[in-house]
């Protein structure tokens, strides 16, 4: 068994693309229509394409308990997901120069380095460096 | 303050107010990044901070989740991966990376990946030539 896959509740697919190709670097890898306006939408990592990908799932707006989970987690600053990089505060620096929004800026927590921004999707996201 | 970094700062306090401890596991860790190739042993590690090996492999292993060992294998396994993907050998990679044996790379590669090195290496090589023939369609 492998992990293939991994979902992120995105409230409008087509934003949450733009968001994850242009500002954060993702690749698209699966773009199939599921109906309704739905789609099995996916991305991942330009150095890994053959790695896991990112669901990039409609969840939200299809179903009720999703929209309230993912809601919730947002309120309570709670990171969705994290994703690594090499150097934090050079990411930091570059999606702040897009425009994206953070809500914890670098900060050192033991062996790691965090910083949370928001997707504009509905979701808190964690980047973290391994010191 | 949201309820994420309320909880952020009850960790650092709980888990992480040691300073000393996590410069140690800090520096020990970037040591194995930057001489992972070479032979590298517990009984080094610790000389380089004056601690005992089983002091230091209870703190790396506690601030990092894994002993020095299984994050060296880790590394060089991903270093090795690297290598096979851009057309080394396998008994180069074996050796540039830091393993002794080929045979033992083989088998520690086969169960940390799904594949013996060979059997990566083919499977790099043809994931480049299907993404080639992608682009130039």
């Amino acid at each position: 068994m492998k992990v293939s896959v991994t979902g992120i509740p995105v409230k409008d697919q087509d934003k949450a693309l733009e968001f994850y190709t242009s500002k954060l670097g993702f690749v698209k890898k699966l773009d199939v229509p599921l109906g309704g306006g739905n789609r099995w939408l996916t991305v991942v990592a330009k150095e890994e394409q053959d790695g896991t990908e990112v669901l990039l799932e409609p969840s939200p707006n299809n179903f009720e308990p999703a929209k309230i989970y993912q809601q919730a987690l947002f309120d309570a600053g709670i990171p969705y997901t994290q994703f690594s990089v090499d150097d934090l505060q050079q990411e930091y620096e570059r999606l702040l120069n897009l425009g994206v929004a953070f809500s914890l800026t670098p900060t050192a927590m033991g062996t790691v380095k965090l910083a949370v921004f928001n997707d504009t999707c509905g979701n808190n996201i964690q980047l973290v460096q391994m010191l | 303050m949201n309820f994420y970094q309320k909880e952020m700062n009850r960790i650092k306090r709980s888990c992480y107010s040691n300073k000393e401890q996590i410069g140690i596991v800090i520096g020990i860790r970037i040591f194995i990044e930057d001489n992972f190739a070479n032979d590298l042993n517990l009984s080094l590690l610790s000389r380089l901070n004056y601690t005992s090996k089983f002091h230091l492999l209870r703190l790396f292993k506690r601030y990092y989740g894994l002993t020095p060992k299984q994050y060296l294998i880790n590394k060089r396994i991903a270093a090795s991966k690297h290598h096979l993907a851009t057309g080394m050998a396998v008994t180069e990679t074996c050796y540039t990376v830091g393993f002794e044996s080929p045979c033992s790379f083989s088998t520690l590669f086969k169960n940390k990946t799904g594949l013996t090195p060979a059997e990566f290496k083919k499977k790099s090589n043809f994931c480049k030539v299907n993404v080639k023939l992608v682009q130039e369609l």
